[in-house]
């Protein structure tokens, strides 16, 4: 397939997996702000940024002044900015805005029922202000909005042939959640240690976060113990959100895309390295040392972080080529 | 209005007539296309009259929101340049059809498909031997120095003979029957809109369309496909189509992505091509693959930075070159504008002539050429009548319409006329047919043009329809997309 056109499937999936895992952390975020302490919300929207390697509005999250300005005037702010905000090229909106952008260059390739879905969803938000959610309930807008895009992965799923354009959507949507998944993870770790007493919220929110609070009360009803939680999270291949299962549909989409090339070759060779080591080491750590388990997984985000340059080169950079396969 | 007659009112229509009609005027100084100049609705509009009259004027209404709203989540967009917020903006569309006998359109496909091909033949001798100037039918200056005409371009024969392979005709109905106003021979647009136009209405006035025998038009993109298959180089069987768009930020992109998906070819800029040792090849995640024919939706002046223009950053280098070689085809050919400079336009009814032996079927718009000092004379001093246009411009830009400019704007262009006579053309202001449309008190005449799309590959072909233009403001003559004009679909009927 035309490699632009790949390129912008791939980054169609990254941008729409970003806007949707925005909406689910901002709709945890705001589940908050119903009953817990004031020092919790700010510790989990510490958290948030922190995952999202980006300074809050101000520079910093205080807990310290009356709880009824934090709630009112700091939350507004804070949730204005991962939503809303034009500046935050990572703000759900601006994902969906790209996400459609890319959609709109390649509809030729994707559909009408993929590209009206997303268009839709793209002229719900663009008219849109935090205020206009506020006032009413703005977890019920996040809840709305991560709706609208599991409708288009569902006419993707169900409509879309079987070719490199579907590999690509998905491979997009994988390398994205296995980024977004350590860098939660490592962020969680960070704001709330896993020796920390009393802390079974925290984990469930995270657990929440991650769409794996069902599935692991099913495996595990009597209790949120941080080391499992996190393994549960890193390495389950089973769980959809987990990072193992995210390498194995990398993989499956790197089959159904690579060719003959000596380049493509290698980005399957990385993921199979990637899923080696979490399949191999990781369960021999420490369940205890916490930045053991933190570098662990810098280590596996820096790995993806080269996977999509690796992905980038392989298949979206294609020149002219001598015998001796020199550009 | 002088001459104006109200449809409502006393007499043998009263009864049958709706809201919707209620207030609609016929004016017999332009032809009507639903009404004659008594009032009643034409034979082949009649059924479609007396429909409309039975549904409530505000159901139209409704319907019509409908289809804007399904253009806007579709993303039917048109931009208009120039404008702030400009990009992406829906084309209006009117939801009252135009409808066409099946008698009148047979005779508009023959004249169109004479002037195509009669057309392709002045290309081939202006390019090649060059008899039509040699004869002195055409003056020499006039082509060879038009500045569509392509030195590039002389000795290199097209595949097939074909140099226009798809042409945008715009047609015009005065009282004294259809004339043509200009060819679109480069890069014609606006058949997206013809197909997006249908899909509304049917969608909308199902058991309307179904009574009306209307003959359908949704295998376009096939007939395109074919078209162009057929003008693949020497030796090709099974050749690899592609069209070529400047891109997202150009006007008529969504056209480029509709007809890409319509027939099945992917849609390349630029930068996803390559030229190795003379073929043209796209970039693909396998690597390179060989295109054979470029439906190309990009100006001569920038598909080629090292043969037209080297600042041209949406082009492919080299593309001329393999041209030239045979190993690809671009359709149209380069240097097709030539044979739609609004100039050379007033030769075409000689072309006709010269070339095919025939009385030209459809007739041109009478048209003055300024380089001509009587003709510049006669254009100054009836500026206030005529229509004048620049011969490089399209799209509406560039164009004075006399009786409705002021007298300074009038003033402004007739100094800038003086300074290049060569550059200017004029015309008669010329009585546009009306077609009902709906306005805000119900249906009113707005004037309508159409411009059918003709496709020549081994054969010549027609899809029965046309993207008919409205000019949306009261009054107004210019229905051209980047003007503010919208568009309407057009029944062509099977009997």
């Amino acid at each position: 397939m035309l490699a632009r056109n790949a390129s912008g499937l791939y980054w169609m999936g990254r941008y729409l997996e970003r806007a949707r895992h925005g909406c689910r952390l901002l709709r945890d975020q705001l589940a908050t702000m119903e009953d817990r302490p004031v020092e919790q919300i700010a510790d989990s929207w510490r958290r948030l940024y922190l995952a999202a390697g980006r300074s809050p509005v101000g520079g910093h999250i205080e807990s310290t002044g009356d709880e009824e300005d934090f709630m009112a005037a700091d939350a507004y702010t804070l949730a204005d900015d991962l939503t809303f905000a034009r500046h935050n090229p990572d703000s759900i909106r601006n994902c969906v805005a790209a996400a459609r952008e890319n959609a709109r260059q390649i509809r030729n390739v994707i559909g009408s029922d993929m590209w009206s879905c997303l268009n839709v969803t793209h002229l719900d938000l663009r008219g849109l202000e935090i205020q206009a959610i506020w006032t009413a309930q703005p977890g019920d807008f996040f809840a709305r909005a991560e709706d609208n895009i599991r409708a288009f992965w569902g006419i993707a799923e169900s409509a879309m042939y079987r070719d490199g354009g579907w590999h690509f959507l998905v491979l997009g949507r994988f390398v994205e959640r296995a980024q977004l998944l350590g860098a939660l993870v490592e962020a969680h770790i960070a704001v709330f240690p896993s020796r920390k007493r009393d802390s079974e919220w925290e984990w469930r929110s995270l657990l929440a976060v991650c769409e794996a609070h069902f599935a692991y009360r099913h495996l595990y009803p009597l209790e949120h113990r941080p080391d499992r939680i996190i393994d549960f999270l890193v390495a389950d291949a089973r769980l959809a959100h987990s990072l193992r299962h995210s390498l194995l549909m990398i993989a499956e989409s790197l089959k159904g895309v690579s060719g003959s090339q000596a380049r493509q070759a290698e980005v399957a060779r990385r993921v199979r390295r990637m899923a080696g080591w979490i399949d191999g080491d990781w369960p021999r750590r420490d369940p205890n040392d916490d930045e053991a388990a933190r570098a662990a997984l810098a280590r596996l985000r820096q790995s993806c972080r080269q996977l999509h340059e690796d992905i980038a080169t392989a298949f979206f950079s294609i020149e002219i080529q001598d015998q001796d396969g020199r550009t | 209005m002088p001459g104006g007659r109200q449809l409502d009112g006393s007499g043998e229509q009263a009864s049958a007539r709706s809201r919707l009609f209620a207030n609609y005027e016929v004016r017999p100084e332009f032809y009507d296309e639903m009404f004659d100049d008594d009032g009643a609705p034409r034979a082949h509009c009649r059924k479609l009259y007396e429909t409309l009259n039975r549904m409530p004027a505000e159901d139209i209404a409704a319907m019509q929101e409908l289809a804007e709203r399904s253009f806007l989540h579709q993303g039917i967009t048109f931009a208009v340049y120039g404008e702030e917020g400009a990009q992406e903006r829906i084309i209006p569309i009117d939801f009252l059809p135009r409808l066409i006998a099946a008698a009148e359109w047979d005779f508009i496909e023959r004249g169109l498909k004479q002037r195509l091909k009669a057309l392709n033949l002045f290309l081939a001798d202006v390019y090649g031997p060059g008899r039509i100037l040699s004869d002195g039918v055409a003056p020499v200056d006039l082509v060879r120095g038009c500045p569509q005409y392509r030195i590039e371009m002389r000795g290199v024969e097209a595949p097939h003979g074909v140099y226009v392979a798809l042409c945008g005709t715009d047609l015009v109905r005065t009282n004294e029957g259809f004339k043509v106003l200009e060819d679109n021979l480069r890069v014609p647009s606006g058949v997206s809109y013809m197909l997006a136009n249908r899909r509304a209405l049917k969608g909308s006035l199902r058991g309307v369309f179904r009574r009306h025998h209307v003959r359908g038009i949704g295998h376009y993109g096939q007939l395109l496909r074919k078209t162009l298959e057929e003008l693949a180089p020497h030796g090709v069987s099974d050749p690899c189509i592609v069209l070529l768009t400047p891109g997202v930020h150009n006007a008529a992109f969504y056209e480029h992505m509709f007809l890409a998906q319509e027939m099945g070819v992917e849609l390349v800029q630029g930068s996803d091509l390559v030229v190795h040792k003379g073929f043209v090849h796209m970039r693909t995640t396998a690597g390179l693959k060989r295109v054979d024919v470029i439906y190309r939706r990009i100006d001569d002046d920038f598909i080629d930075p090292l043969a037209f223009r080297a600042d041209s950053q949406i082009g492919a280098p080299g593309l001329f070159y393999a041209y030239r070689l045979g190993n690809v085809t671009l359709a149209n050919a380069p240097g097709t504008g030539v044979a739609d400079d609004k100039s050379v336009y007033a030769y075409v009814p000689e072309m006709i002539r010269y070339y095919l032996g025939e009385e030209p079927l459809l007739a041109n718009v009478e048209t003055h050429l300024c380089r001509d000092p009587e003709a510049l004379a006669f254009t100054l001093d009836n500026l206030d009548k005529l229509v004048v246009k620049m011969v490089g411009e399209s799209g509406g830009y560039g164009m004075l319409v006399g009786p409705h400019a002021t007298p300074e704007e009038r003033n402004d262009y007739a100094r800038e006329l003086r300074k290049n006579p060569s550059n200017f053309i004029a015309q008669p202001t010329l009585d546009l047919s009306v077609s009902p449309c709906l306005s805000e008190g119900g249906a009113a005449p707005r004037h309508v043009d159409l411009r059918p799309f003709v496709l020549r590959g081994r054969k010549t072909r027609l899809a029965p329809g046309a993207f008919c233009r409205v000019a949306l403001t009261p009054g107004s003559l210019v229905v051209n997309s980047s003007q503010g004009g919208g568009g309407k679909d057009l029944w062509v009927l099977s009997e």
